[in-house]
């Protein structure tokens, strides 16, 4: 996959381009309007990260010329600006998700997923992983054509792992991810542990294997080796 | 007292003493003229007394009714004569009246007589009651009148600083609602209304600019904190981390995750103020409620915590948004300050939501609970998690409460307020 970045700040653009270069991913960097302009012209992307304010003009400017090339990149604002206003703004303008900072990288990297699920995904979406196979639009976990019985919020969290395998995912993300903006509740750490060990309890009684590792008590990663 | 009263009341204790004064003044006045007119008569009686009298009559006062005089023989007679008032019979009225002599000594036709001139005072004193009463009536009608007229004035003249003062009060900083000017026809009044024109424009413009501040700090710091972030999920990726780092990457997680979230609160706080989320619509509480009872199910269960929900099926026209938070704002409130097996009541009827748990702490203050960054030292939160809900009742007009009875700490706010 291919994916563009664009973010003035350049420490955040590493630190994205670090976590999402992986798995055959490709990022491009871009740090200005004038730039991000440029490669867009020359190359296309399957995803491009657009933060709105930069240097030489507003992100939003970019949406309008996706719109009127035609493009077909998927696009996430990522935005310090948490406006209702200019989320509705930007969604309208043809970006397919609005990321607010700060964020966890697993979150951006399973919003990408997400999006790119829906830009490429003809009738049947479903995500598989070895025997695990997940129907995204019935919510429905089967293991090896078994059903598996899981809360909304099990469900969730599955997923936001497959879309984040091989990667540790610490618990404030996790616990971000589920509970938004409530995610700062007493004890909260503590259900994401109950979470992933129903999970996994019920994963592996369908006879699915045990992917989920603990990592240093400061998250997990879901990993087939 | 009110400025009228007091003023009304300075007014008639003044003019009741002056005219008072006044009165006792022009009586005593007008008294002491006329005791010098009747003197001037009796001197004029003495003069006829002298010119009239021969051998065989005195003079006799016939035509005056009011006068008598008196003849009494004497061995000597002493040049002198004295004034003063007295009572006397008048025989013609038979009847005692207040009266003036005039007492002196002549030689009449070769012989000293002591002379005794006595004149009523009984018509003078009718005078002196008439002028009085002519006088007072229209003074007292005049007073009267002033009065009313003072009243009228009055009231007219201070009705735009009533509105002046109805418009500071009804003047809110939370609710963009600016000072209205009065049009004001006194000067004193028109200084004020501008005094206060500039100084609610003042407090007006630094709000803004506190809050814009507050705005702009916030969001700049989300760039860095969106960094740390990263480098935190990026460090986590190392294969090389030991126990000890993970503690630590735990530990940096929540304090950016807390970070986060102040700044997110303050944001809101703004957000709650400049009005920013409008979205007025027919929100079903109950439902709300039910569905954030189901949302918030896990944290609930985890801690062992009771839910009694005794809810009537109520709609109401609000933000959605605001009703969200507020209600989340609520759930987190009843289960962070709970204790595990503890209680939550949730009540709601068409004048009120209630919600109530069972906590450590005894009663709060209810003064300061509110207050930004009020808690205690235990706790995790942000602080700002009732000042936001005390905000959002601000915006929505609705009241909010909070009271301590049966170990219950309890929220309850009333719509419609």
């Amino acid at each position: 996959m291919k994916i563009l970045i664009i973010e003035d700040e350049p420490v955040l653009r590493h630190s994205i381009a670090q976590y999402l270069t992986t798995e055959g991913n490709v990022c491009s960097l871009a740090s200005t309007y004038a730039e991000s302009l440029e490669r867009l012209n020359l190359y296309e992307y399957d995803c491009i990260l657009l933060d709105l304010t930069l240097p030489d003009g507003e992100g939003l400017q970019l949406l309008n010329y996706l719109k009127r090339m035609n493009r077909a990149e998927g696009v996430i604002i990522i935005s310090a600006r948490n406006s209702i206003d200019q989320k509705i703004e930007g969604l309208s303008l043809g970006a397919d998700d609005y990321l607010i900072k700060p964020f966890h990288l697993s979150e951006l990297n399973a919003r990408i997923l997400a999006v790119m699920r829906r830009k490429s995904a003809q009738g049947d979406r479903h995500i598989e992983f070895n025997e695990i196979r997940i129907d995204i639009d019935a919510k429905e976990v089967t293991i090896n054509g078994l059903g598996v019985y899981m809360t909304k919020k099990e469900f969730d969290l599955l997923l936001y792992f497959i879309a984040n395998k091989g990667k540790v995912i610490s618990k404030s993300a996790a616990v971000e991810h589920i509970w938004g903006d409530d995610s700062d509740m007493a004890n909260s750490f503590d259900f994401i542990y109950t979470h992933i060990k129903n999970i996994r309890k019920k994963l592996t009684d369908a006879g699915s294997r045990d992917y989920f590792q603990s990592v240093y008590g400061v998250g997990y990663k879901f990993t087939s080796t | 007292m009110r400025l009228f009263t007091r003023y009304n009341r300075i007014l008639i204790i003044i003019s009741f003493f002056g005219m008072m004064i006044i009165g006792f003044l022009f009586y005593r006045m007008l008294v002491y003229y006329l005791d010098m007119q009747i003197d001037h008569d009796l001197v004029e009686e003495i003069m006829e007394v002298k010119e009239y009298s021969d051998k065989s009559t005195f003079y006799e006062p016939h035509e005056f009714e009011d006068l008598i005089v008196q003849y009494k023989k004497i061995s000597k007679a002493n040049p002198s004569s004295s004034y003063a008032d007295t009572v006397f019979y008048n025989p013609v009225k038979h009847r005692t009246e207040t009266a003036r002599y005039l007492k002196t000594e002549l030689e009449l036709v070769g012989q000293p007589y002591q002379i005794l001139v006595i004149a009523s005072k009984f018509e003078r004193q009718e005078q002196i009651r008439n002028i009085c009463l002519i006088i007072l009536i229209p003074v007292m009608i005049l007073f009267a009148v002033v009065l009313m007229v003072n009243r009228i004035l009055l009231k007219k003249i201070w009705k735009p600083f009533e509105q002046l003062l109805q418009n500071i009060t009804a003047f809110n900083i939370n609710h963009e609602r600016p000072y209205e000017p009065v049009d004001m026809p006194v000067a004193e009044f028109k200084q004020l209304n501008q005094v206060l024109v500039e100084l609610s424009g003042k407090v007006k413009s630094d709000y803004d600019e506190i809050k814009l501040f507050t705005e702009n700090a916030s969001h700049e710091m989300m760039t860095p904190l969106a960094v740390i972030n990263s480098k935190l999920d990026n460090m986590l990726q190392s294969n090389v981390l030991g126990k000890e780092d993970g503690e630590t990457l735990v530990e940096l997680y929540k304090a950016t995750s807390r970070l986060t979230k102040l700044n997110q609160s303050l944001l809101l706080l703004v957000k709650i103020d400049n009005n920013l989320l409008h979205d007025e619509q027919k929100v079903n509480i109950k439902a709300l409620i039910e569905e954030k009872a189901v949302y918030f199910q896990e944290l609930i269960g985890g801690r062992n915590l009771t839910v009694d929900l005794e809810l009537a099926d109520i709609s109401i026209s609000a933000s959605l948004q605001l009703l969200e938070m507020l209600i989340n704002n609520l759930f987190s409130n009843v289960i962070r300050h709970n204790y595990d097996g503890g209680k939550i009541e949730i009540r709601l009827d068409a004048e009120k939501i209630v919600f109530s748990n069972t906590g450590h702490n005894h009663a709060l203050d209810p003064e300061k609970i509110f207050d930004r960054f009020y808690k205690d030292s235990a706790s995790e939160g942000t602080g700002l998690g009732l000042s936001i809900l005390k905000q959002i009742c601000n915006r929505q007009h609705y009241l909010l409460a909070y009271s301590y009875n049966h170990d219950l700490h309890t929220f309850t706010i009333t719509f419609n307020n």
